[in-house]
């Protein structure tokens, strides 16, 4: 009887503490949830303005955490990364739509109109008071090239944050996968690896795409996909 | 390392002036002018080592046109036999800094230039070795072979250049002169991208290796002394003293003076102490007032770009 008296108490108890170490988690980190999911959701917007089936950002956001993980980069550098990827196209939104739909190749004005998208970009998320101040400056930076020929600031080599780097390399990763306005069918895999081959050190840092390559081939032959 | 913000720098100056033309009494290199070149507004760049301001001329003023087709296919031959390697003065970069193949490219293309006869056309072909030599170098840093054959990267750099000079609108005059014999120009803004003599980035070796090329020499130790001591009257040193008159006199035309620079490693309040502070002390008999930003770019590694504005 008494070891029965025990167990029901215990049980309490621990049904008790368990409730409280939840609720405490639950208190610990709403405020980062809640942000990631107001985040996720301009991305989702944003991947729908430019024409995206799939959720590109959030794929966008994987890869470049996976390759920041390769790395080395610290959890916080890898969390506004993360953003980074989510929201790098957010400047679109203000862009008139048929900018962004249009299959036939640009004239120069609106050209230029569609590289404002990474200043408008960041100039939306420093007025918003975005959390992470670093964040902004990673939108900004996406279309950089590792040659020195991006935009807006043409940064060059290591001057482009390794974040941006990686931002690039996924982003272009990303659209390759996909049946885009200005591209017919989505690349095959064989097809994005010479591409990124042929970049490397051009458009993209060649480690990073080395890296890419790396991990890439590991999920091939580990299942992964 | 500087990563110089065109669209923050203009923003930020305007909110103090109207802004209506630029002085760089230095650029660091050259596409990072690209954004304001496309600005229908007067500019006047200055980069005293030659090498460099060739640069300039070809990809940011470019009013010399495009690298013509008959060129092109006069002087981006293939090699299709390995050239005498004792003969080739860059010989000692093998396989220290280039393969054996590209040594054999940077012999040719530099002895071929010679003899084409326009003297622009000349540098357009040597300003394309800069941009192959960069792609050459970050591939061989992770060990990687170029994808691209030598004849087919400058064919692709010369492509690049020509399409690049369709987007040019501004008004540009370009100055290759030491500091000390540069006049202040009248003008809104004057931009003083900061460098730090104690410095060594990826890009200050490509410049040195690329100086002692267009010079026809191997030295790189050589032609990185020289581009020192071309920006001696300019570099910025926490630990020797600082040329402040110059950046004074340099500026003193302006409306709106900035002085921008890039840092990492060190929190925002050494940068305050040791240079923000010590310019407001020089500038402030000139400018009654200044202003400061800051971007944060990453804060684990205490890496943030730095804007000092003064005004009056």
């Amino acid at each position: 009887m008494l070891i029965n008296i025990f167990n029901v108490i215990l049980i309490i108890l621990i049904t008790f503490v368990t409730y409280k170490y939840f609720a405490l988690r639950e208190k610990s980190a709403p405020s980062l949830d809640r942000t990631m999911n107001y985040i996720n959701g301009f991305g989702a917007i944003a991947d729908r303005v430019e024409g995206y089936d799939s959720p590109h950002a959030m794929i966008m956001a994987d890869m470049a955490e996976k390759i920041a993980r390769e790395k080395g980069m610290s959890e916080d550098e890898i969390i506004s990364l993360r953003y980074a990827a989510i929201l790098h196209d957010i400047g679109e939104i203000l862009l008139p739509r048929n900018l962004l739909k249009t299959s036939e190749k640009l004239d120069e004005e609106n050209l230029f109109l569609l590289r404002t998208h990474p200043l408008l970009g960041e100039l939306q998320l420093r007025n918003k008071d975005f959390p992470y101040d670093e964040v902004p400056t990673l939108v900004r930076w996406h279309h950089e090239r590792f040659d020195g020929t991006g935009y807006p600031d043409s940064l060059k080599g290591e001057e482009i944050p390794l974040s941006c780097r990686i931002l690039a390399l996924v982003d272009a990763v990303s659209a390759m996968k996909e049946e885009r306005p200005y591209r017919k069918k989505a690349m095959k895999m064989n097809e994005i690896v010479k591409e990124l081959d042929l970049k490397s050190g051009i458009q993209f840092d060649p480690e990073l795409v080395e890296i890419w390559k790396m991990l890439f081939l590991k999920a091939q032959t580990g299942g992964e996909n | 390392m500087i990563r110089l913000q065109s669209s923050w720098l203009l923003e930020s100056a305007t909110e103090v002036a109207s802004i209506e033309s630029l002085f760089f009494p230095f650029i660091h290199r050259y596409s990072s002018l690209n954004w304001f070149s496309r600005r229908e507004m007067p500019m006047t760049v200055n980069n005293p080592l030659d090498s460099q301001a060739m640069l300039l001329r070809v990809w940011l003023e470019g009013k010399n046109g495009h690298f013509s087709e008959k060129n092109r296919r006069k002087f981006n031959q293939v090699i299709k036999k390995p050239l005498e390697l004792d003969m080739n003065p860059f010989r000692a970069w093998n396989d220290r800094l280039f393969d054996r193949k590209q040594l054999d490219y940077l012999f040719y293309w530099r002895e071929s230039a010679y003899e084409i006869e326009e003297v622009a056309q000349r540098e357009i072909f040597w300003s394309a070795v800069y941009a192959i030599m960069s792609y050459w170098h970050s591939n061989r840093k992770i060990g990687r072979a170029p994808a691209y054959e030598p004849d087919e990267i400058m064919h692709y750099v010369l492509q690049m250049h020509k399409d690049n000079l369709n987007k040019k609108e501004c008004d540009l005059t370009l100055l290759s002169a030491p500091f000390e014999e540069i006049e202040a120009p009248e003008v809104s803004l004057a931009v003083f991208p900061l460098i730090f003599s104690d410095e060594e980035s990826e890009e200050n070796q490509l410049q040195s290796i690329f100086h002692a090329w267009l010079h026809g020499h191997a030295d790189t130790e050589q032609a990185s002394r020289d581009i020192k001591n071309q920006l001696r009257k300019y570099s910025f040193s926490l630990e020797k003293k600082t040329d402040f008159p110059n950046y004074l006199r340099l500026g003193a035309n302006a409306d709106v003076v900035a002085i921008c620079w890039s840092g990492e490693e060190l929190p925002p309040r050494i940068h305050e102490q040791e240079i923000i502070d010590p310019f407001r002390r020089e500038f402030s008999n000139h400018f009654s007032r200044s202003r400061f930003s800051i971007k944060t770019i990453n804060p684990t590694t205490d890496t943030y770009d730095y804007l000092l504005l003064f005004f009056n």
